[in-house]
């Protein structure tokens, strides 16, 4: 006897229903619609610490970024159905189409966009006759349709299998007569066919096949065995010779861009039988099993279904007073009240569309009404926790390992870096290849919460070319192994998707300028461009002065040495542009009436922009040619609105007024007007003491060195009355009183050769003839022609 | 034909209820008039089956008028939160005309509205000369839908200082509304249930008590959806504002008002229209309401001061006081968004210049 149970993937309804029928029908052979290649994984699924979700991955040894998955949940029906036969001891095995000629034989990424197939019961050609079948029972769409009448039974006492049956056969009969069916559905069909026809000559008399809805009508006619022969060697030579059929490129999760994690396989010829695929099986999560990570078999609701899956009765019920605890954890006042009325609410929404149960939209909607007030930020969350859920899944110890285990076993033996748990320093010279791709490999662990080596401050000494780092292999690293697994299949891959989440995640600049840092060290160049999109989208709604101005530096380092390390910097130029501008606009608000301690903490940020400003675009010739003189003249601008501004603090406007006179940008006489203006009687002491401290910020060196700036004050001391001087002395000795003694003594020299401008007794004058000589090696040394 | 200036809505579409009450036979909560069915019929529009067209009312989301019809068929409150102008007192007035058949039924909340207001008052002649009895008895609106089983409707309710506000939790949880004075209470029929409406952006406004909130359920009427629905009901609205005020102008041209929605939206999504941009949001509502009233108060300098045609310049003003509300938070998102967005934009010059002009 043969049984066919046409389910939808991870379809609670479905799980319910095939359970019951293996119950009734006692099988002694169960064929489950899935990967061959990874029979030999079955006994793993029953083992205790096996927690769904898991998936089971195929992939190739020697490029493991090709690999296909194929996941489970607790609610899928292959995966219940597997459980049971082997609680029953029952033989159980996979029937799919085999995919290792198909990994294999693919060497190149595959030419345009990657699209999954679909794998529900609304096949492609069907999808019409799905949708004209739902608005014939008033349905939206077929997947509703589908979702109520099946997904949603309660009862499984009837036998909904010979139902689904003969649905499909007669769908499937009216799309026959106008569509070609995919030669891959044909070829899956006629494996999955001869599957059967093994078991049966095996001598099974009472055989289950599990397998999707759509597939089932096909796998009841046996008779043609030379046919199904003649379809799968006709389907192999033919995806041998032509080019894949982009509708069936599906395996790769591409180095960049959100992973698109593939639907059930395809299948290629089996004409690399040196290539052989290998399958273990890693922890996986709902999120990834939900749509929206572009898994198009997956379920728009794992967490829905999970709920289907477990509760028989009180279904509306039990779902809000869940909600209700999400939320109360979150600190929002819900109820049980609320929870009733939302309840109701959800039961008379059903009722006015004319549906026996609330839905999933149902539910949400009065969610929206009841809990949430109409807002939506309560709503996403109990998308994000309740709907997809969090649920991650666990695999047990004696699972094969994992291709991104095998890669970095494959790194460390190339590294000669060996796992130990004996901790121990490494110095690391990053001028030679070996060394800095170990740096590298350490970096990338670090981004996925694998700390295997901890970095110490570069020692000065050495300078930046070298890296000190304490390593120390725990033995929980390797479980975060398995679970960094989902990521990638490659260290790298997997560092650049963490990556990647990270930017999505992050909700303030400085972590975001921190997720730019680490990808530079990790050498993640392509990871900087949707980190800038990001920076982009967090800058313009960011109203924190600090914060923005924080993130300006390890941009510039960016533009600085990103052409070292192949960074498109174009990018990142645009981004730092408007950021200037943004900051521009901001900083006269931003500075007025901060406390000092805030004020402090201003200068240095202030200071650090100009610095950066000035060595990326004074110095460079490259950049005067490319324009960036506006951004110059908007920051000078927006300092000289700072230095006049009344209500910014004296430190800062003492600051400003010296930046604007370093960059020339100021006359002389303005300045000694601020000068004067902000040292007159009239200014409050402290704030008069905090402008000078601001002016002269960077210490005595520049008094000294500075002829016209020690003039200047030299002046303006000079005019002050005795009563003035008198009240002056106290701010210009706080001032001074920042500098160190040897600054301080030499100053005072130079006050007592009556403040003339001489060189500082003990220093020669320059002796014309002989500074030539010395000019002469000094070019050398520059590396100049000698003039 | 009426010489009322404004008809009530079950006045005006008193034929469209007849007919949809003659077809309807989905089951009727008591002492409604309609089916849930036909009112969600009434207010989206339709066919029925005997070929009688009902014009809509409401365009927009049907999912949110199910969710408010379905909460009215139960016992909940209904509140309807919006920004001004997305027809949240329209929507209000429709669904009582259409389950109860009388949309006067009305407290406008202002900052002055007393508990009188919404429970009952006095004639005082008749009180000092018989004495507390019922006929000295004024009830409010929502006193008379309690006895009558039909909807009330409170206007604006996070105007009604808090402690005012806080009369209409005895009335929606217990559905009574004890009079001491006469040592009664008045029990209400079925088919009683109230619907607010309040405005979510507005500054100054009394939140309602956790205790109050619990009782109503909340909906949320969106801005238009799309930049050709926005223009659209500016255009129209502007226009017959303009002949109303019987201003000297041409119509406003299609580009400026297109200009303006633009402006608007970007500001109020925080994001450009190619989505490429992110922006910050200013405090201000910026609603459409709004945006007809830039429009409206550039046609009457165009018109008096100007050529009769709206150019950039008679925008300009309207628009940056209609953005800058708070002078500092708001003066820094309209900077950024003249210099990062309208700046680089083709063919708006003239409106960076004129916008310059008056924000420097």
């Amino acid at each position: 006897m043969l049984t066919l149970l046409g389910i939808r993937h991870h379809g609670p309804g479905s799980a319910r229903s095939v359970l019951a029928a293996l119950e009734r029908l006692q099988p002694d052979c169960l064929l489950v619609e899935g990967p061959p290649e990874a029979n030999h994984l079955l006994p793993l699924l029953a083992e205790a610490d096996t927690r769904p979700p898991i998936a089971i991955l195929l992939y190739r040894p020697e490029a493991p970024q090709q690999a296909a998955f194929y996941p489970l949940a607790e609610f899928s029906p292959e995966w219940q159905a597997i459980r049971w036969a082997l609680a029953c001891r029952v033989p159980v095995r996979w029937i799919d189409l085999e995919q290792t000629g198909q990994l294999s034989a693919r060497q190149e990424p595959p030419a345009g966009e990657a699209r999954p197939k679909e794998d529900n019961p609304a096949s492609p050609p069907s999808e019409d006759l799905f949708s004209l079948l739902a608005r014939a029972a008033g349905y939206a769409d077929g997947e509703h349709w589908w979702e109520r009448f099946i997904e949603h039974r309660r009862e499984t006492g009837s036998d909904v299998f010979t139902g689904i049956l003969e649905l499909m056969s007669a769908l499937r009969a009216n799309t026959e007569r106008t569509h070609t069916p995919a030669p891959l559905d044909l070829a899956r069909e006629a494996a999955m066919r001869t599957h059967i026809r093994a078991a049966q000559r095996e001598g099974f008399r009472n055989i289950a096949v599990v397998c999707g809805a759509w597939h089932a009508p096909a796998l009841l006619h046996l008779e043609s065995e030379a046919e199904d022969q003649n379809v799968l060697t006709n389907f192999l030579s033919a995806s041998a010779s032509s080019p894949r059929p982009p509708d069936h490129a599906t395996t790769q999760p591409r180095d960049r861009a959100t992973t698109r994690l593939p639907d059930y396989p395809t299948t290629r010829p089996r004409d690399h039988p040196a290539n052989p695929v290998s399958a273990t099986i890693i922890p996986w999560t709902y999120d990834r099993l939900a749509q929206r990570s572009g898994y198009r078999a997956g379920i728009p609701a794992p967490g829905w279904y999970e709920h289907l899956w477990e509760n028989q009765t009180s279904l509306v019920e039990r779902w809000m007073v869940k909600a209700a605890h999400l939320l109360r954890a979150e600190d929002l006042p819900i109820s049980p009240g609320h929870a009733i009325e939302a309840a109701r609410l959800a039961e008379a929404l059903a009722a006015l569309r004319g549906y026996p149960l609330p839905g999933l939209a149902e539910l949400e909607e009065a969610l929206q009404a009841v809990f949430c007030f109409g807002e939506d930020a309560p709503l996403r969350l109990i998308r994000e926790r309740l709907v997809i859920g969090q649920r991650m899944g666990q695999v047990p110890a004696s699972a094969p390992a994992t291709p991104l285990q095998r890669d970095l076993n494959a790194a460390q033996k190339r590294l000669r870096l060996q796992p130990s748990a004996a901790s121990e320093l490494l110095d690391l010279d990053l001028r030679k290849p070996l060394q800095r791709e170990r740096s590298q490999l350490l970096h990338r662990l670090n981004l996925l919460g694998i700390p295997w080596g901890r970095l110490h401050a570069a020692r000065g000494a050495k300078g930046t070319f070298h890296e000190l780092w304490q390593i120390e292999w725990q033995p929980e690293f390797s479980v975060r192994l398995i679970e960094a697994s989902i990521l990638g299949n490659t260290v790298r891959e997997a560092a650049l998707h963490r990556l990647e989440g990270e930017a999505a995640r992050a909700a303030e600049l400085p972590a975001l300028t921190h997720l730019v840092e680490s990808a530079l060290l990790a050498e993640l160049p392509e990871s900087i461009p949707p980190l800038m999109a990001r920076v982009q989208a967090l800058t313009a709604v960011s109203s924190d002065l600090p914060h923005l101005m924080g993130a300006l530096p390890p941009l510039f380092s960016v533009i600085r040495y990103g052409s070292v390390r192949q960074t498109e910097t174009g990018l990142v130029r645009r981004i730092v542009e408007e950021l200037l501008l943004r900051i521009c606009i901001g900083l006269p608000t931003g500075c007025s009436a901060l406390e000092e301690e805030a004020a402090r903490e201003m200068s240095q940020h202030i200071r650090e922009v100009h610095r950066s400003l000035s060595l990326l675009f004074d110095s460079t010739e490259s950049a005067r040619a490319e324009n960036h003189q506006p951004q110059r003249l908007a920051w000078l601008h927006a300092l000289r609105r700072l230095a006049e501004q009344e209500t910014t603090p004296g430190l800062l406007r003492g600051l400003a007024c010296r930046l604007l006179y370093d960059a020339g940008s100021a006359e002389d006489e303005e300045i000694r007007q601020w000068m004067s203006r902000a040292l007159s009687p009239g200014t409050p002491a402290m704030h008069a003491a905090a402008w000078l401290e601001g002016f002269l910020h960077s210490g005595g060196q520049a008094l000294i060195h500075t002829p016209a700036l020690w003039q200047m004050l030299d002046a303006w001391v000079s005019t002050l009355s005795e009563t003035a001087f008198l009240a002056a002395l106290p701010l210009l000795r706080r001032a001074f009183s920042a500098f160190p003694p040897a600054e301080r003594r030499q100053l005072g020299e130079r006050l007592r050769h009556s403040g003339q401008i001489h060189p500082a007794p003990g220093q020669p004058a320059l002796h014309p003839l002989r500074a030539q000589k010395a000019l002469a090696l000094i070019n050398r040394i520059l590396g100049e022609p000698a003039r | 034909m009426t010489t009322l200036l404004r008809e009530h809505a079950e006045q005006q579409f008193a034929e469209e209820l007849e007919a949809l009450a003659q077809t309807d036979t989905h089951r009727r909560p008591p002492n409604w008039k309609l089916s849930p069915w036909a009112v969600t019929t009434y207010l989206l529009g339709g066919t029925l089956e005997n070929g009688f067209t009902i014009t809509p009312k409401y365009i927009g989301s049907r999912r949110l008028i199910e969710i408010a019809v379905a909460t009215l068929a139960t016992d909940h409150a209904l509140l309807l939160l919006g920004v001004p102008g997305t027809a949240k007192t329209w929507v209000s007035e429709h669904l009582a005309a259409a389950i109860s058949g009388d949309s006067t039924l009305l407290v406008q909340g202002t900052a002055g509205t007393s508990e009188e207001t919404l429970r009952y008052g006095w004639n005082y002649a008749l009180l000092l000369a018989e004495g507390p009895s019922e006929r000295a008895l004024v009830p409010s609106p929502i006193l008379r839908a309690m006895r009558e089983g039909k909807l009330a409707r409170v206007e604006e309710l996070t105007r009604i200082p808090a402690d005012v506000q806080d009369t209409l939790i005895t009335i929606l949880s217990e559905k009574t509304l004890p009079i001491p004075e006469l040592e009664m209470e008045v029990q209400a029929v079925k088919g009683f249930n109230v619907i607010a409406t309040a405005n979510n952006r507005d500054k100054g406004v009394n939140e309602l008590s956790s205790a109050l909130r619990r009782r109503f359920n909340t909906v949320v009427l969106p801005l238009p959806a799309t930049l050709e629905e926005e223009v659209e009901i500016v255009r129209t609205r502007a226009a017959a504002l303009g002949r109303a005020l019987e201003l000297p102008a041409e119509p406003p041209a299609l580009e400026e008002i297109r200009r303006i929605v633009t402006i608007f939206r970007e500001l109020r999504a925080g994001l450009t229209a190619d989505g490429k941009t992110r922006l910050k949001t200013p405090s201000g509502t910026l609603s459409t309401a709004e945006a007809i009233s830039v429009v409206n108060s550039g046609q009457a300098l165009a018109a008096h001061f100007g050529d009769g045609r709206l150019r950039a310049a008679d925008i300009a003003a309207g628009l940056v006081g209609a953005v800058i509300q708070d002078p500092i938070q708001d003066k820094i998102a309209w900077q950024e968004y003249l210099e990062t967005v309208v700046k680089e934009r083709e063919g708006w010059k003239d409106l960076y210049r004129a916008c310059k002009e008056i924000s420097e």
